[in-house]
């Protein structure tokens, strides 16, 4: 794991889930958190200099929070839109990630979020996110290009 | 005079994430169109009046910039203020778009970010428009 690409991720993660989604990280993740189940995951794909795939699950019960603070709505949205909101959510972190890993001169192409069960490949980079009562998950796969080192 | 906006982006989640703020940032909105592509947003702009668009890059059928070079053809609507709202971070492809006459707003962004873009970008202090 790159303690340096871990670090941009969870800067990426932490702005995004506070601006689009008014949720504050919390400072620790508490047992409660760790053990919160998994509601869904997204993977967002890019391709560059280097390519790979982001992928970000939700636990504990924020999926329909984060929407409903998206959107402005009182009540929790329709599923579909919650995973629309949370494909919106990785699309971000994922463009705010890249150029401070890569630098503001390469140009990527970032994919459209999808519904995501698995990917067979390791994390290069792995963050968790505490929020609420529940938590996020990010995790960094690179299919191809240079060796991202610290 | 309230403000007329047209907000293109291809997620509906989006499109109501930046209408949401527009009316959070105190700014005298009027109407507040939507479209989905460039194309459609060519569409709205041929029958309404719109004031400002807001334009995502990344869009099917049409997108953003290939939507801003249409639009400074047009001698209707060659002048008319655009703002980027976007994740784009490669600074080359940003100073394009900027060439073009587009603002730009960073995604994430808060009420603010965007209430200073938009006056900035409609030539107004921040003082004249204390919203309503």
């Amino acid at each position: 794991m790159s303690k340096r690409l871990e670090t941009e991720l969870y800067k990426a993660a932490t702005l995004t889930f506070e601006e689009m989604g008014f949720l504050l990280p919390t400072s620790e993740i508490d047992e409660q958190q760790l053990n919160a189940q998994v509601e869904a995951m997204v993977s967002v794909e890019f391709k560059g200099p280097f390519s790979g795939t982001l992928l970000v699950r939700v636990c504990g019960g924020l999926l329909p929070i984060l929407a409903a603070n998206m959107l402005g709505e009182e009540d929790a949205p329709p599923k579909s839109l919650q995973y629309d909101a949370l494909g919106e959510i990785a699309n971000v972190i994922c463009g705010n990630m890249l150029p401070s890993i890569a630098g503001s001169k390469d140009f990527f192409h970032v994919g459209a979020p999808k519904m995501t069960e698995s990917i067979d490949l390791l994390p290069i980079a792995e963050v968790q996110v505490g929020l609420g009562l529940g938590r996020a998950d990010l995790l960094l796969f690179i299919s191809s290009g240079p060796v991202l080192t610290e | 005079m309230p403000w007329n906006i047209l907000v293109v982006d291809d997620s509906s989640v989006m499109r109501a994430i930046i209408i949401k703020t527009l009316r959070l940032s105190r700014l005298p909105l009027g109407e507040v169109h939507e479209a989905t592509n460039g194309q459609e947003a060519l569409k709205v702009l041929d029958g309404n009046w719109i004031d400002l668009a807001l334009v995502d890059i990344n869009m099917p059928v049409m997108d953003g910039e290939e939507m801003i070079n249409r639009l400074r053809q047009n001698p209707a609507t060659v002048d008319l203020p655009v703002i980027i709202v976007s994740t784009e971070g490669n600074e080359t492809r940003k100073e394009a778009l900027m060439q073009k006459r587009a603002g730009f707003v960073h995604k994430p962004f808060t009420p603010e970010t965007l209430r200073f873009a938009i006056l900035r970008t409609l030539g107004e202090s921040d003082e004249q428009k204390a919203g309503d």
